[in-house]
């Protein structure tokens, strides 16, 4: 045991060591030089995955605190303080994400200083900001709790209710915002993604990953911290999670079919493959899976249901942000090893906060500890769900995992087009000469001193032998309109010279020397 | 109010000479890259192309939209639209998060991506020139008058006048007079535009009133939110100091509802 310990401690030197080194290069070398970002695709993976999920995963803090502050359902109170920790670690984390992968980081609080209250990310930094601080104010009660600051500990208490109401319209206005925030680009967003209800969709799925959340990661911690939650209370909010995908699921499926874009799910290509894995995940899967009490009371059910639902909409967010935008793009994004490797750090940095915290503060306060080391927690693991419930979750997670692979496939297939290159042949409505009627008048130039004769320029008797504007101007620049030749450099290659070189037909000086000849 | 300045730009006169071409760059002070000028891209380095399509010249710039999306996005108001209708960026402001690369429909807004504190570039109608009196770069050398610039109004109504004059040698549309709101760029053609490699069926509601369409809720969200939230406090609180008094001994309230058939 303890050799495998000393064994594995490797995995989070590499991952926060990678993660560092692509801080450092992004850094010092910009961000083309550690992302595969481009004018193109200029949001990736540190906004698809950093920022977008790690707000939407943090919606479990808003969602129970408002059941048990706001609506005194107290029987959810002992998972408050886990879903506020998740929360509070969850925007950290977006917020971190964020600070590399902004231009000028250092100038994260314009936003709050330089108004813009037409940008949707104005209204989000906003937001983000204030309820990363009430976050912060509700986690500092349990610091205060551990460090016996009473008077503290009491003062946090009296400000819950406000503090909670306010966090919950502020999470209420920026999980939705971020979805807001596509709605600017409606020529860019594939139809199954882009519609007017983007910020009903993400404000509804959050409160579903907000309740899939809150059982993950009890589950989780029960096998790693040995602490032992009741079911009840977590098939209680299995029910929830019931309703907010139903309503998520009711809502997307009369969006798609009033914009007529189902028949889009049928069109090959990565978006449909991705699309169907996406809501097979969440709202489809776990729906199902969830309507069933067995499944609800199910350890193993509900931690499937909820686990499903949470890569579900993880996949969700990273086809709107991704997915969706690359056929317009005319390039073909995947994140760089070092983007990866930033989030993975960030994953981790979370995970180990998590810890941390459990460790130290009073995460879990009804939790009871398991009966020894070793034994696993669950008196019942999996064994009580029926063999029905049991192939289903096996099936929805083939399946989706099927289509993901085959999405990747098709993505790999696919040949991004450069539709403004592309060159069709158009008929043009004008195939007449052209109307040369702009061009300049008539341009004499000064008379030099062994000049035979003055020198009119005429674009008129040119017209006659050059076929195209671009055989004077523009080959390597040679003739620059609006810089006519200088009086001095005419006989030069670059200029007159250039074909009236002595060897053309009619090259005689004076089939240009035209002008003044007599005065000479 | 003064009025807008504009360009109008007809594709069917453009020369493919390449001297806006030059001109935005000794004008920007951005380097001249070898090789054919129809081969450069809009870049950080490169605000103005010309791009051979069907052997004709098409410009692509900044179309200095009458209501930018790009201005619109940015959170810290780093983008902003000239009364004279120049769209200009104020570095200072910008935090890099590139809201204006994703949301501009043209795909105009350009990042450094070689620097480490990167900014956005792009062009902006050659705001010192402009104000001053003067017509942009482009515009001051461009030899066969395919770009002309002068008050946007004006302008409609030259496009106008050619496509009266000459009705068979046009596709009868003014790009830029009502896409996307209007644009500063005018374009004329005898090929449909989206064909030369502009944006096809924008629509003519400017972008930015679709993200407005849900900002503008915010004030009511938090109203109505706010007293639904507190009354629902109010309620539920006083429901269970109505079920602790008629049960003194209970000790759950508001679990009447809860799933008997909990796990074990």
């Amino acid at each position: 045991m303890r050799k495998n310990i000393k064994f594995w401690w490797i995995f989070p030197f590499l991952i926060f060591g990678a993660g560092f080194y692509s801080v450092l290069v992004r850094f010092a070398k910009g961000l083309g030089a550690s992302t595969h970002l481009s004018d193109r695709f200029p949001w990736g993976l540190w906004v698809g995955f950093d920022v977008m999920c790690g707000v939407a995963l943090a919606a479990g803090a808003f969602t129970l605190s408002a059941a048990v502050y706001v609506l005194h359902l107290d029987r959810y109170k002992p998972l408050v303080r886990a879903s506020i920790l998740t929360g509070f670690i969850g925007y950290l984390l977006a917020i971190a994400g964020l600070m590399v992968d902004l231009g000028h980081p250092y100038r994260i609080w314009h936003p709050l200083i330089m108004w813009n209250p037409h940008s949707v990310m104005f209204e989000i930094s906003w937001c983000v900001t204030l309820y990363t601080l009430v976050l912060a104010m509700e986690f500092s009660a349990f610091l205060f709790e551990k460090l016996r600051w009473g008077k503290s500990t009491n003062a946090a208490r009296t400000i819950t209710v406000p503090l909670v109401i306010m966090g919950v319209l502020l999470s209420t206005l920026h999980q939705s915002s971020l979805g807001s925030l596509f709605l600017i680009v409606p020529y860019k967003l594939h139809p199954l993604w882009y519609s007017p209800w983007l910020p009903i969709f993400f404000f509804s799925s959050a409160l579903a990953l907000g309740c899939a959340m809150v059982i993950v990661e009890s589950f989780a911690s029960s096998k790693v911290f040995k602490k032992e939650l009741e079911l009840k209370i977590l098939s209680d909010i299995g029910r929830v999670l019931v309703v907010a995908l139903a309503v998520y699921a009711v809502a997307r499926a009369i969006d798609l079919f009033d914009r007529g874009a189902l028949n889009l799910a049928l069109v090959p290509g990565f978006e449909r493959s991705m699309f169907l894995a996406e809501v097979l995940l969440a709202p489809i899967g776990p729906l199902i899976l969830l309507l069933m009490p067995m499944v609800r009371a199910n350890r193993f059910g509900l931690f499937m249901g909820a686990s499903m639902t949470v890569v579900g909409f993880i996949l969700n967010r990273f086809n709107v942000s991704m997915t969706g935008l690359i056929r317009s793009s005319e390039t073909k994004y995947f994140p760089s090893w070092m983007e990866i490797s930033v989030t993975f750090a960030l994953v981790a940095l979370g995970l180990v906060l998590f810890g941390l915290a459990v460790k130290y503060l009073n995460i879990f306060p009804l939790a009871k500890p398991c009966l020894s080391e070793g034994q696993t927690c669950t008196d019942k693991p999996s064994c009580c769900l029926p063999t029905g419930p049991r192939l289903l979750i096996a099936v929805f997670w083939v399946a989706a995992l099927t289509l993901i692979f085959n999405g990747i496939q098709d993505f790999r297939r696919f040949q991004p087009k450069d539709i403004g290159n592309a060159e069709v042949s158009v008929k043009s409505v004008n195939d007449k000469p052209r109307d040369y009627s702009y061009l300049p008048k008539d341009l004499a130039f000064p008379r030099s001193e062994e000049s035979p004769g003055k020198v009119t320029f005429s674009h008129d008797s040119h017209l006659l032998v050059a076929e195209k504007c671009t055989d004077c101007h523009g080959k390597q620049l040679g003739i620059l309109p609006g810089r006519a030749p200088r009086a001095t450099d005419m006989h030069s290659a670059e200029n007159c010279g250039r074909c009236h070189n002595g060897k053309a037909a009619g090259d005689e000086c004076l089939s240009c020397h035209k002008g003044d000849v007599s005065a000479k | 109010m003064r009025k807008t300045k504009g360009f109008l730009f007809d594709v069917t006169t453009c020369a493919l000479c390449g001297a806006c071409w030059v001109a935005d760059k000794e004008k920007n002070g951005l380097a001249v890259p070898a090789g054919e000028f129809t081969e450069d891209e809009l870049s950080d380095k490169s605000f103005l192309v010309i791009k051979k399509r069907q052997g004709r010249g098409v410009r692509f710039s900044c179309m200095h939209c009458l209501n930018p999306t790009c201005a619109s996005a940015c959170p810290v108001g780093a983008l902003q639209k000239t009364e004279i209708g120049a769209v200009i960026y104020h570095k200072e402001r910008c935090i890099g998060c590139r809201y204006c690369v994703v949301a501009c429909p043209f795909k105009i807004p350009k990042y450094e991506w070689t620097k480490p504190l990167p900014y956005v570039r792009k062009c902006d109608f050659c705001y010192s020139r402009i104000t001053a009196g003067q017509s942009p770069a482009c515009a001051a050398v461009c030899p066969t008058g395919a770009l002309v610039y002068g008050d946007r109004n004006e302008l409609i109504q030259e496009g106008r006048r050619r496509l009266k004059q000459n009705p068979s040698g046009y596709i009868d549309h003014i790009y830029g007079e009502k896409e996307v709101g209007g644009t500063s760029l005018l374009i004329l053609s005898d090929i449909p535009l989206e064909k030369l490699g502009y944006p096809p069926e924008l629509s003519e509601n400017p972008v930015p009133s679709l993200t407005w369409e849900a900002l503008e809720k915010v004030p009511n969200v938090v109203l109505l939110g706010g007293t639904l939230l507190t009354g629902l406090w109010w309620l539920t609180k006083r429901r269970n100091e109505v079920w602790r008094a008629e049960h003194p001994e209970g000790k759950e309230p508001a679990e009447n509802s809860s799933d008997g058939r909990g796990g074990r």
